[in-house]
C-alpha cells in the first residue's frame, strides 16, 4: 500500500487541496503535513535523511499550529526505531519502537496483517471525534509499533490486536499517526481525516 | 452435469457499471474490491486504467486490480489509477523475476497471487491465461514453495466452480501446507450467503470472494453481508 494517490484523492474528496511535495522548503513552510508510507522503513529513512525531510518536518513543527499525520509506514517512521531492513532510527517524534509480527506459536496469525480490525480509541481524542469506539479500520502491515509504558504517551494511543496488542493510532497534539489506512477505511476513515484537517 | 456458460459473460459496459453499481454504495457491502481485466482480445491498458479510475474515485475501500500484468510499468499504472494492490496470475509462472521486482518496488503486501485451479483426476492443476492454458503444475506442490515468492496474499480460485453458484470447493484448501504465513482468499462458486458463511467458518480461510452476488444478484451482496453480520460473523460495519 502506501498509495500516495489514494491519500491525496481522499483529502481532495473532503474538500481540501493536497500538494504532493518533495521540496524540503515547501514542507518546512507547511502547517498541515501528511506522511504516507512507501517502501521499507530503512529505505524511507534513508530518503528522509538524504533529502533532509527530517529537518524540514522538525522546522515545520516549531510552529505550534502545524500538524502532522503519518499513515501506515508513515506512522512507524514517527517512532524511535525499527528493525525492518536492519536496525534503523526513526524520526523519534514518539518514543515507541517498531518490530515485526511473529506467527511463532500461533499459526493463525497471518503476516501481513490484512483487513479490517477494531480499534480502541484513546480517551478524549479529537482525531476519533464522532467515531464510535471499536470501529473498524483497514490494516496492511507486517511490522507494528509496540505498546510500551512511556508514561503520558500511552494516553494518546489507540490500539488494535493481531496476536498481540499494537499501536493502531497516535493522537498527540501536533503529531498524529495511523497504522491503518484511513483513506481505505470508508466512512470511518474519511471522518478521521476530516477530524485531522479540522484540527487547530 | 453443471449447467454453466463457460464463455466470458458480458454484463455491461462502463456506463452500465456506473449506473448500476455506484461503487461508493457497493463499498458498504464489501471489505475489498477486486477488478480484473479478463479481455480475451489484446488488452487495452489505458482504457482499463481509465475505467478503474472512474469506478473508484469516490470509493474509499481497498482495491486490487490486475489482468495480464507483465511489467513494473503496468503495475505502476494500475496503482496510479486507484488500485492499492496488483493481482498477478499468469506472470507467477511465466515471469517470476517480475514478482520480485514488483515486491522491491511496491512491497510484497502489494501483490496478490491469484491461482486458478482446475481438478484433473484427483489433483488440482494450475491453469493460466484466463484459464485457457494448463501449466501441468500441481497446486499442492506449488503452494509448498510459494513462500519463496514475495506475495502478500493468495487468491485461491476454483475454475470448476467459478460461475456455478454451487458453493466453494473446500478440497482446494487441503492442498495448503500445514503452515502458511500469508492470508488466503477463497474464490469460485458462491451462489448465496450460506456459501460465504461456510468459507468464513473454515479456519484455513482468511477472506471470501464472490463476483456472482455482486454481478448477477441485484442487491444480493448487501443482503448476504447483512445475513452474515446477523449470524455474528466478525465483519466491519460501515456507517453511511
Amino acid at each position: 500500500m502506501g498509495n500516495l494517490w489514494s491519500v491525496a484523492s481522499a483529502i481532495k474528496f473532503l474538500g481540501a487541496e493536497p500538494v504532493v511535495s518533495s521540496d524540503p522548503t515547501e514542507i518546512a513552510n507547511s502547517n498541515c503535513l501528511v506522511l504516507p508510507g512507501v517502501g521499507s522503513f530503512r529505505r524511507a529513512m534513508e530518503t528522509i535523511k538524504t533529502k533532509k525531510y527530517d529537518q524540514a518536518i522538525a522546522e515545520a513543527l516549531t510552529n505550534s499550529k502545524t500538524k502532522l499525520l503519518g499513515i501506515c509506514l508513515g506512522m512507524q517512521l514517527l517512532g524511535a526505531s525499527s528493525n525492518e531492513g536492519g536496525q534503523t532510527d526513526g524520526l523519534g517524534l514518539v518514543p515507541n519502537r517498531v518490530i515485526k509480527f511473529s506467527s511463532e506459536g500461533n499459526p493463525n496469525i497471518k503476516i501481513p496483517h490484512i483487513g479490517f480490525s477494531e480499534v480502541k480509541s484513546p480517551k478524549n481524542s479529537s482525531l476519533f471525534e464522532n467515531i464510535p469506539d471499536n470501529s473498524c479500520f483497514y490494516f496492511v502491515h507486517s511490522y507494528f509499533m509496540e505498546v510500551a509504558d512511556y508514561g503520558a504517551t500511552n494516553n494518546h494511543i489507540a490500539t488494535a490486536n493481531h496476536g498481540k496488542e499494537f499501536v493502531a493510532a497516535i493522537d498527540s497534539g501536533q503529531v498524529c499517526g495511523t497504522q491503518f489506512h484511513p483513506e481505505k477505511s470508508q466512512t470511518n476513515g474519511l471522518r478521521l481525516i476530516q477530524n485531522f484537517l479540522e484540527r487547530f | 452435469m453443471l449447467s454453466r456458460n463457460f464463455r466470458l459473460q458480458k454484463i455491461g459496459d462502463l456506463k452500465w457499471l456506473e449506473t448500476n453499481y455506484g461503487f461508493s454504495e457497493v463499498g458498504y457491502s464489501i471489505d475489498e474490491l477486486i477488478v480484473l481485466d479478463v479481455s480475451r482480445t489484446p488488452r487495452d491498458r489505458p482504457t482499463f486504467c481509465k475505467a478503474l479510475k472512474s469506478l473508484t474515485f469516490d470509493c474509499f475501500a481497498p482495491i486490487a486490480a490486475g489482468g495480464g500484468v507483465n511489467s513494473v510499468k503496468e503495475a505502476h499504472d494500475l496503482l496510479r489509477s486507484g488500485a492499492d494492490k496488483v493481482v498477478v496470475n499468469t506472470t507467477l509462472h511465466s515471469n517470476p523475476d517480475l514478482i520480485s521486482k514488483l515486491a522491491t518496488e511496491f512491497g510484497r503486501q502489494c501483490i496478490v497471487a491469484s491461482l486458478d485451479c482446475k481438478q484433473v483426476n484427483n489433483k488440482f492443476e494450475l491453469v493460466t491465461n484466463n484459464g485457457s492454458e494448463t501449466t501441468n503444475l500441481d497446486l499442492s506442490q506449488f503452494l509448498a514453495q510459494i513462500s519463496s515468492l514475495p506475495v502478500g496474499e493468495i487468491y485461491l480460485n476454483s475454475v470448476d466452480r467459478d460461475g456455478t453458484g454451487n458453493g466453494y470447493d473446500f478440497k482446494l484448501l487441503d492442498c495448503l501446507p500445514k503452515s502458511i504465513e500469508v492470508p488466503i482468499i477463497l474464490a469460485g462458486g458462491v451462489g448465496n450467503s450460506k456459501h460465504l458463511a461456510e468459507g468464513l467458518s473454515d479456519h484455513r480461510v482468511d477472506a471470501v470472494a464472490t463476483a456472482n452476488l455482486l454481478n448477477f444478484m441485484g442487491n444480493g451482496l448487501a443482503l448476504a453481508r447483512a445475513e452474515l453480520i446477523d449470524a455474528n460473523f466478525d465483519l466491519p460495519i460501515f456507517s453511511k
